[in-house]
């Protein structure tokens, strides 16, 4: 595991672009990170271990900053040893941890209620409702820190747009992730599987977004594309958060009504490898297209 | 190391850049206003009750759970609350041609001196019912706890209030309950119940 940390931290890619390549850190911390956190709730399933109050709480709060120690360990203390270092990452992350601290979830919850009256919602009625309440919040806040904190003046090239958004999603994922875990006290596979939730939820929206700044700085694209890529990155919001709900809800018996975890892990397992080749596939069209555009060979955009 | 930007410092941002910004602030916020709208929509929407034994027509919002199972003409409650359920039970009681208002809220107070734990009165007042009539109304608290002895709940303290009138005949309570924690919240829906009640 070390091995490979170091291994992606200092691989010939990293050496060769005084940047520091993103989209192998982004899969491979969320590749480690599913498997980490399937493997608590598959486990959880077939053992059903059964922890002290203390213990069962300790675990589940020390699942709320994987994804940070992570992102931290793989995308932040690598750039420390290139030429061209992304220095606003830890800014963005922290000021996003602090946004939704301060307005995501108060909004959220205090001002938009959504637990009162979007739960019970249709099916239709619960995507649109969470796309425009909590999709919009969270797009809105992500959107407003990139945008001052990077929006232009930290971005060189296409792959700094997905790096700090990466880094937003982490940090804004981070604080919902305690704040539900610290309040709520779940059980450690419960835990799990809030945390692969917010942060999938939140690294599909954030994506969107690095994806409308890319094109609208990069490509000089039409006025519309970033709101429209700002709408598709609440909509994911729209789509994940009910959908993942709803199935790991299990039928109403006699018995009451059973959890089923692995259907919510498989439905986020899908929701983060669908946007990740999404997402990848636009980005990778839109360099595609701006090579050409400019007649230029040999040039990798930090992939 | 310094921070290298790999392009001008003096860069502007293009009048199209400019326009996807704009345009990005005003989807957010029609998103949001949206956003607000539905929720207006969710919770304000109402069903209509209608008794026409007791004479009474009654709008309750849409979310709660009616029930006229019990010894009052019906009660709604907000199922999707949790802890102590928020509550607005309506009931009907003859009086007789000496009876006093005040006598009747005395009776429900003994009935549940003896139901209720902690049950305390804190007040009584006169409240203004929408056909300017005055209706007079008492407050009281006290400790609910979960009926099932399995689930290990913490008590919460639950602050009620009865509104009484006395019209044709009978006298009409008005009983209204709530988590202390959101009872003054809550008292707005019992305002916007008592606004749309026809009695």
């Amino acid at each position: 595991m070390a091995q490979d940390l170091s291994r992606l931290a200092s691989s010939e890619a990293g050496d060769s672009y005084a940047l520091l390549p993103v989209w192998r850190r982004i899969s491979f911390q969320v590749l480690l990170l599913a498997a980490v956190l399937g493997a608590i709730v598959v486990a959880s399933q077939i053992f059903q271990p059964r922890f002290s109050a203390d213990a069962g709480r300790l675990l589940s709060l020390a699942l709320a900053p994987l994804p940070l120690l992570l992102w931290l360990l793989v995308s932040v203390w690598p750039e420390f040893r290139v030429a061209r270092p992304r220095r606003r990452l830890t800014g963005v992350a922290v000021l996003s941890g602090l946004t939704a601290s301060a307005l995501g979830l108060p909004l959220t919850e205090d001002f938009f209620r959504i637990e009162l009256w979007l739960p019970l919602a249709a099916v239709i009625q619960r995507v649109i409702g969470y796309t425009l309440t909590a999709g919009m919040i969270d797009v809105g806040l992500k959107f407003l820190v990139l945008r001052y904190l990077i929006y232009p003046g930290a971005l060189r090239m296409r792959s700094d747009a997905i790096a700090y958004a990466f880094a937003s999603a982490v940090g804004y994922s981070f604080y919902l992730n305690l704040a539900y875990i610290w309040r709520v006290d779940p059980a450690p596979d419960v835990a799990a599987i809030v945390v692969l939730s917010n942060f999938a939820i939140q690294l599909a929206s954030s994506l969107f977004i690095a994806l409308g700044i890319v094109e609208s700085y990069f490509s000089d694209a039409i006025p519309l594309v970033l709101p429209m890529n700002l709408f598709v990155a609440a909509l994911t919001t729209g789509l994940i958060r009910p959908t993942v709900a709803g199935l790991m809800s299990g039928p109403l018996g006699v018995t009451g009504s059973a959890d089923r975890p692995l259907f919510g892990l498989l439905m986020l397992l899908a929701s983060l490898v669908v946007t990740l080749g999404i997402v990848y596939f636009l980005y990778s069209n839109s360099e595609r297209r701006e090579r050409e555009a400019y007649g230029r060979r040999g040039v990798n955009d930090g992939i | 190391m310094e921070f290298d930007t790999g392009r001008s410092p003096a860069i502007q941002i293009t009048p199209r850049q400019r326009w996807s910004i704009a345009l990005s602030y005003f989807l957010i916020a029609i998103g949001l206003a949206l956003g607000l709208n539905q929720r207006d929509a969710s919770l304000n929407m109402s069903s209509v009750y209608r008794n026409v034994e007791a004479g009474i027509t009654a709008s309750y919002p849409a979310r709660w759970l009616l029930d006229e199972s019990g010894d009052y003409v019906f009660r709604v409650r907000d199922m999707s609350h949790r802890g102590y359920q928020t509550l607005i039970e309506m009931r009907t009681l003859p009086i007789g041609p000496d009876s006093a208002e005040r006598n009747f809220l005395d009776h429900l107070s003994l009935q549940r001196a003896q139901v209720l734990v902690d049950y305390t009165v804190l007040g009584y007042d006169s409240y203004r019912l929408p056909d300017e009539t005055w209706a007079i109304s008492m407050s009281y608290s006290f400790v609910a706890r979960d009926p099932s002895p399995f689930l290990e709940g913490v008590s919460s303290i639950v602050n009620g209030l009865d509104i009484l009138t006395l019209r044709r005949g009978q006298a009409l309570v008005i009983t209204f309950r709530a988590d202390s924690g959101i009872y003054r919240r809550e008292l707005e829906t019992l305002r916007w119940f008592i606004q749309h009640l026809e009695f």
